[in-house]
């Protein structure tokens, strides 16, 4: 029996039992344990090297399974991300002063550093709960909601989803939607698109909360090729309206000659930037495409996942993302699982690294390292066991390295030769924690 | 299937939001749980099923020396001419042969000559297995429905089948019979006739280790369908320390290693359920791995 394909016993079987019985069942089997809470937690650290971003996050998944095959999901995060970011400057021979995004006080980033933004700290706190439910023998759906809320920032999500199974269900379609409504109420105000950055205590320069609306669509097929291989194929659409601006960063405004930012001396009295800074600004939309293929192998217990997604989208960003993952048994009770990632970005077409004191402002502008162009590496090891009752844990160590290029032309005078792309090593240690009540 | 029980009697009591009916047959405490508040018509229930119950087993018990199966296994080799029923049966059982690559023999049962499978330590010598298997093989019979001719020595037993059958027809007379909820249970073999209204599910307990690990009983919710165990969870060899499964291969006349103790698996209807629980305990340390691939709900035990 070993070699047939999936489901050909039961296939039969069910067409020999009909003729035996000379009836066909009056409804499909429904059966299941007890209703259990099923909890999966994890605890994650995520920590940037050069005292950059620090991130600890505590999830905890709680689901209900019912007997019908209805399922009720409840999901909480907390996150606290503490370190420093790169506020968009460039780099400088002489010390660069920021005035802080709240406007209430400056800070002093040394001659030759990278320019970073330490007051990055914040808490936030995710909510999600999700229901699933057959809709007859071959059709599924579920709904969602997701909410979260940062000192700064709020997100509000529906979601659904429908899918079908076809052909003995070997094949699955389905199909998905999500809308998002978020509001950013950055500290000290929005400020206006190439805005100057102004003087402690100046707010003139900032306006109040912003939103944005996020519709996203994904259509896709699951396909059981053989026993041992299963494949999966996506197509996602996202469009993102409003304020798409990150309210917290910013351009240096350079000589166009030499590239050195011009420098700016605040009133007497007064504390406030040493250079002319600009507030940076994208477009208020942005339409991403994805194609994404998955697909499972399984090697007497062993299993081989591997993916690539090619994303596009109307900044002129394009990604490809390649992740392996082999799940490696060591005995009954235990695994490995080195997982392997590489990601490749093209730089948006607005992005840039200074602008030009003198010159036409454009349209928009960012020097957001996270939209420059840049390929990334993931690599690491998870190990999971189980407990004789039955619960799973596993451990996952990772390290990331960011390394990105910026286009010659965007280079000016002085800047050529500068590190001027900040390059970006973390680590990632996750450890999972998996039991039923 | 067991021997006819002296004592053929039904009772029905009172149970929670339902009427529990109770009566013994194939060798099993058999209970028809009627999701209604009328006595009558649970009287009326439990005696439809206890009747069709015993008809199956009157009719199809190796233990009943004048039944088509007595009648079968005493003619010696010459062919029979089966009624519509046996013969529905006996394609059923040709089609499991097949399906499960000859692990599935109604033929096998003359393996008991020399397996006894009491909880004691004689295993019978490769001789005696090698002997007896010459009797063994539906590849050995002839069967053009509706004539069944076996060898000379060959028996039949639908002992594998009858039960879950007998499940399947009960609960098909009465869904029939009754617009009300019924549990059609046969010793732990079980039916549903439709969901039930006043209550989301039937609960069941099965003896198996849940997919999460818990050990011991587990209480399943039905709402539809069936389930069936299979397993040897108190029939077994034990000999210098192995343990020998009750479930033979017919192929070889010897246990099947690496059985899991029992399997639980929920399907449409009981029969399926049945048979592949037994097709999973016949595929030795394999049973997993056969139910993933099957994609069927099941619950384990080792």
């Amino acid at each position: 029996m070993a070699d047939k394909n999936p489901k050909s016993v039961s296939a039969a079987l069910a067409a020999a039992t009909c003729s035996l019985l000379g009836s066909v069942p009056a409804a499909p089997v429904q059966a299941a344990e007890e209703p259990t809470w099923d909890f999966n937690t994890a605890l994650l650290y995520y920590g940037e090297d050069n005292d950059r971003v620090q991130d600890l996050s505590l999830n905890i998944l709680a689901r209900r399974n019912y007997v019908d095959d209805r399922s009720l999901t409840l999901g909480l995060t907390v996150d606290t991300l503490t370190g420093a970011t790169p506020n968009g400057a460039i780099r400088q021979n002489v010390p660069q002063t920021f005035t802080r995004p709240s406007g209430s006080s400056a800070y002093t980033v040394p001659g030759g550093e990278l320019p970073l933004d330490d007051t990055f700290k914040d808490t936030r706190a995710a909510i999600t709960v999700g229901w699933e439910q057959p809709l007859g023998r071959l059709w599924k759906t579920s709904i969602g909601f997701s909410g979260s809320r940062e000192y700064d920032y709020t997100h509000l999500g529906l979601n659904g989803s429908l899918s079908r199974d076809f052909n003995k269900r070997n094949t699955t379609v389905s199909a998905g939607l999500a809308v998002a409504h978020d509001i950013w109420d950055p500290v000290g105000g929005t400020p206006v698109a190439f805005a100057p950055m102004l003087d402690v205590g100046d707010t003139g320069n900032k306006t109040g909360s912003e939103t944005k609306d996020i519709i996203d669509a994904v259509i896709g097929v699951t396909q059981v090729i053989s026993r041992r291989l299963l494949v999966q194929l996506n197509y996602s659409f996202s469009n993102s309206s409003g304020y798409l601006t990150d309210p917290y960063k910013f351009l240096s405004l350079v000589d166009g000659a030499t590239g050195e930012t011009i420098p700016r001396v605040p009133p007497p009295g007064a504390e406030g930037p040493s250079h002319e800074f600009r507030f940076e600004n994208r477009p208020d939309e942005r339409t991403k495409q994805s194609l994404y293929g998955q697909a499972k192998y399984y090697m007497g217990g062993k299993v081989l996942d591997a993916s690539y997604r090619y994303m596009t989208d109307d900044w002129e960003i394009d990604s490809h993302t390649v992740d392996l993952r082999l799940r490696w048994p060591l005995g009954e009770y235990s695994y490995i699982e080195p997982h392997f990632r590489f990601y490749t970005q093209s730089e948006a077409d607005f992005y840039t690294i200074s602008l030009v004191d003198g010159a036409e402002l454009p349209a928009f502008a960012s020097a957001d390292y996270r939209l420059g162009n840049f390929d990334a590496i993931t690599a690491g090891l998870k190990y999971g066991w189980k407990t004789r009752s039955g619960k799973e844990m596993s451990i996952r160590a990772e390290i990331y390295q960011q390394d990105g290029t910026i286009p010659g032309d965007l280079l000016i005078g002085n800047q050529v030769g500068r590190e001027t792309y900040p390059d970006l090593d973390a680590i990632i240690v996750q450890f999972s924690y998996h039991f039923s009540r | 299937m067991g021997a006819p029980d002296s004592a053929r009697a039904i009772s029905v009591e009172a149970g929670q939001g339902c009427f529990v009916g109770l009566f013994d047959a194939m060798a099993s405490p058999c209970e028809i749980l009627i999701e209604s508040e009328d006595r009558e018509l649970a009287t009326r229930l439990t005696r439809t099923a206890a009747d069709e119950a015993w008809r199956i087993e009157d009719k199809f018990s190796r233990y009943l020396p004048g039944n088509v199966v007595g009648c079968i296994n005493s003619c010696d080799g010459k062919p029979v001419e089966v009624d519509e029923e046996t013969a529905s049966l006996l394609d059923f059982a040709a089609t499991l042969h097949a399906l499960s690559d000859g692990r599935f023999d109604i033929t096998s049962g003359v393996l008991r000559e020399i397996w006894s499978f009491d909880g004691g330590d004689h295993i019978p010598d490769r001789e005696a297995v090698s002997d007896v298997l010459q009797r063994v093989g539906w590849n050995r019979v002839s069967w053009r429905r509706p004539v069944l001719a076996l060898q000379p020595g060959m028996e039949i037993d639908l002992g594998g089948i009858g039960k879950e059958y007998a499940v399947d027809r009960v609960a098909g007379i009465l869904s029939e019979a009754a617009a009300c909820s019924v549990v059609v249970n046969f010793g732990g073999d079980l039916a549903v006739t439709r969901p039930p209204q006043q209550r989301r599910a039937w609960r069941v307990g099965i003896e198996a280790v849940s997919a999460t690990g818990g050990k011991g009983e587990t209480v399943l919710q039905v709402r539809s369908g069936a389930l069936a165990t299979s397993g040897d969870s108190r029939r077994f060899l034990l000999k210098d320390g192995v343990r020998y499964s009750h479930i033979l291969d017919p192929r070889s006349g010897w246990p099947v290693e690496g059985a899991p103790r029992s399997v639980t698996v929920a399907a449409d209807t009981c029969t399926e359920s049945g048979m592949l629980s037994t097709l999973a305990i016949l595929e030795g340390y394999n049973a997993e791995t056969f139910l993933d691939g099957e994609e069927v709900k099941y619950w384990c035990r080792r």
